[in-house]
């Protein structure tokens, strides 16, 4: 009799205990200013490329003063090479059985490895709709709602965007070519001045696809269901235009740049003629750090270039789960969405939508002094592509990596 | 006369990769094909000094403190495992000096990877003792086979008188030993401390961010195209090197180094 009361008794508890922690989304029954009042003394780990010092001057010179100011939080960025190293940890963590105390409270992730963490179940959340600033950004939109068409389900908080522009210096090149027909034509008639990083680099990966629209010669049928005979003729066609292409590239496309900031550098030592870039304002500030001649500018492609959003991610087993929320909260409040948009601080595009601000915050944007290279807000908005879904990215790269690359 | 020509030449050999260095880090634009910068500035130790100061300082803090605790655990391990290796024969002498080189030879990212799951169970990954542990790995084995050299020249007689005059084992080994074999000591801790200084991979991976040494910053703004930026940072972390080296400079050539060179 004892026995057994004392049994059921164990039960209880044990049933518990299991609840309680195999409950991690804890933060659901908590309200944003309890989430406040746990994040204040935590110190937040934010992981992220630290390749780019106005983003690294942008987060310890404006973002960690700031959070220990208003929220009481220390922010300490960790600089890293590739993000792809952090999911690798976060997955030997995960293997080890590490579910908790992990060292990563933030991370300034991409597509892919978004992808990656999402389907290891790495990451913490959903969040991202219990952050009060969320209502300023418009998830109707199919760049915030989908990473490289991976659903994002509140498992990421937005925090700039982004836009592909051709990069090139007036000087050299008065008159470039305004459609991707064009360039390559371009291409053709003036050997070894052109060339792309090499995917699956993102911005070579993102040149890859704007052929692929250019040889489809249509954009919305990719965002549906695949057509596998419509992919496989359109997937042949940019193969083929890129394969011919080959020769009358930089180093007779023996060679590629590994990445966009290579690809500058042969632009800004005149070796090549254009560079490509994710970020509409990329140009402006390099040319401010005198990186860039003063000559240099950026034009985006009749038809559209492709535009996206990029995100911050919690891991599953972040230590500081709270703090790292009201990080993610503040940065995308007006003020640091506006700081960040400055060409003298960063000039990264804002993830929030301007007209869902207040009037005076919408007037505050509209001032910003804009980089010389800087196309106008309209100018960039009227031409955005959407991107398709990462099935399709990722076939594509394989392709060019197996039709362009080693199919020479 | 013969000497100062020599000095002078290996001095320019060693200082002239410095020169780009230094005017990368002062110049504010500089395109090609121009030989010197066409305009120059401060942007980059703005940078250093200004937004990024904190941030290094921390860390060269932290790579100071790393690489001295890897030296001095060495130069611990090294001296009397260098001492029974060069004084003594004994069986499997050869199978354990493949084994004390392992590390060596073994790809570094795997050694870091294969201890990172081990230091985890353990509770110390993260931590840095976790990330001297691993570095000790890398430097250790330096440490072990320059001691090696300096003892198998090692002369066990001057041991013995000291002992014959009456004086104990602490004693022999403060008053005769360390003495004698001091600038191989030295060698094997700059050793260790300049190996220890420059890992990246390992800190990293074990060091999980916790631990942010100065070739993490480095590595991360050298991807980043910014010339000047990365230029400044590279001179902040070749200075304290570069001293460690100036420091120990007069042993490196010393009689009683003979063993190993």
């Amino acid at each position: 009799m004892f026995n057994r009361r004392c049994l059921r008794g164990f039960w209880v508890f044990a049933s518990f205990i299991l609840l309680s922690t195999a409950w991690p989304p804890l933060a659901r029954a908590l309200t944003w200013p309890e989430i406040e009042a746990r994040a204040k003394g935590q110190t937040v780990d934010w992981f992220m490329w630290g390749g780019f010092p106005s983003t690294n001057a942008y987060v310890n010179g404006y973002a960690a003063p700031r959070v220990k100011e208003l929220y009481g939080i220390t922010l300490r960025q960790v600089p890293v090479k590739d993000i792809a190293e952090v999911v690798g940890k976060l997955l030997a963590e995960k293997q080890a059985g590490k579910g908790a105390g992990g060292e990563v409270d933030l991370m300034w992730i991409n597509g892919e490895n978004f992808r990656t963490a999402k389907r290891h179940g790495l990451l913490f959340g959903p969040f991202a709709d219990l952050l009060p600033n969320q209502k300023l950004v418009n998830w109707g939109k199919p760049s915030v709602q989908n990473d490289f068409g991976e659903p994002v389900e509140g498992l990421e908080s937005p925090w700039g965007s982004a836009q592909v522009v051709m990069i090139y210096d007036s000087k050299r090149t008065s008159a470039p070519p305004r459609t991707v027909g064009a360039l390559l034509d371009w291409a053709r008639k003036n050997p070894g001045r052109f060339t792309y990083p090499a995917p699956p680099d993102f911005t070579g990966s993102v040149f890859v696809r704007h052929v692929f629209y250019h040889a489809a010669g249509e954009v919305a049928v990719w965002q549906g269901p695949l057509d596998e005979k419509r992919f496989a003729a359109a997937a042949g066609a940019t193969y083929k235009l890129l394969k011919d292409l080959a020769p009358f590239l930089w180093r007779q496309g023996r060679a590629y740049p590994e990445n966009p900031i290579r690809l500058s550098q042969l632009l800004a030592d005149g070796e090549v003629d254009f560079a490509i870039s994710y970020h509409p304002a990329e140009a402006s500030k390099m040319i401010l750090d005198g990186l860039y001649p003063e000559t240099v500018r950026t034009f985006v492609f009749e038809e559209g270039t492709i535009a996206n959003t990029h995100f911050v991610a919690i891991p599953f087993n972040a230590a500081d789960t709270e703090g790292a929320m009201v990080v993610a909260n503040f940065l995308i409040s007006p003020e640091a969405q506006l700081k960040k948009a400055d060409a003298s601080v960063w000039g990264d595009f804002p993830a929030v939508d301007i007209d869902r601000l207040e009037p005076a915050w919408q007037a505050r944007f509209a001032d910003l002094p804009r980089g010389a290279a800087t196309l106008p807000n309209d100018v960039l908005q009227q031409r955005q592509l959407p991107e398709p879904p990462s099935e399709i990215l990722i076939r594509l790269e394989r392709g060019w990596d197996e039709h362009v690359l080693k199919g020479r | 006369m013969k000497r100062r020509l020599f000095g002078s030449v290996v001095a320019a050999v060693v200082l002239l990769p410095f020169v780009p260095l230094a005017l990368w880090a002062f110049s504010h634009r500089w395109y090609f094909p121009q030989l010197l910068p066409e305009q120059w500035g401060l942007r980059a130790w703005s940078y250093v000094f200004g937004t990024a100061g904190p941030q290094i300082t921390e860390a060269l803090v932290q790579s100071v403190l790393v690489a001295t605790a890897t030296a001095i655990l060495s130069v611990a391990g090294g001296v009397p495992a260098g001492r029974a290796l060069g004084l003594y024969h004994f069986r499997g002498k050869d199978l354990l000096s493949i084994v004390l080189m392992l590390p060596i030879l073994v790809p570094a990212l795997c050694v870091a990877m294969g201890l990172h799951l081990w230091l985890l169970r353990l509770g110390i990954a993260a931590t840095f003792g976790g990330v001297v542990l691993i570095h000790l790995t890398a430097c250790l084995p330096y440490a072990v086979f320059v001691m090696w050299g300096v003892f198998s020249n090692y002369n066990l007689e001057f041991e013995d008188q000291a002992r014959s005059l009456g004086a104990s084992s602490v004693k022999v080994v403060f008053r005769v030993m360390i003495p004698l074999t001091f600038p191989g000591i030295v060698v094997a801790a700059l050793f260790s401390f300049l190996l220890s200084w420059s890992q990246y991979l390992s800190t990293l991976i074990i060091g999980g961010g916790k631990v942010i040494t100065l070739p993490i910053l480095l590595f991360a703004l050298m991807g980043s195209g910014d010339r000047p930026v990365a230029a400044a940072v590279s001179i902040v972390f070749v200075i304290p090197a570069l001293a460690a080296l100036a420091l120990s400079a007069r042993y490196l050539g010393s009689r009683r180094m003979m063993g190993v060179w």
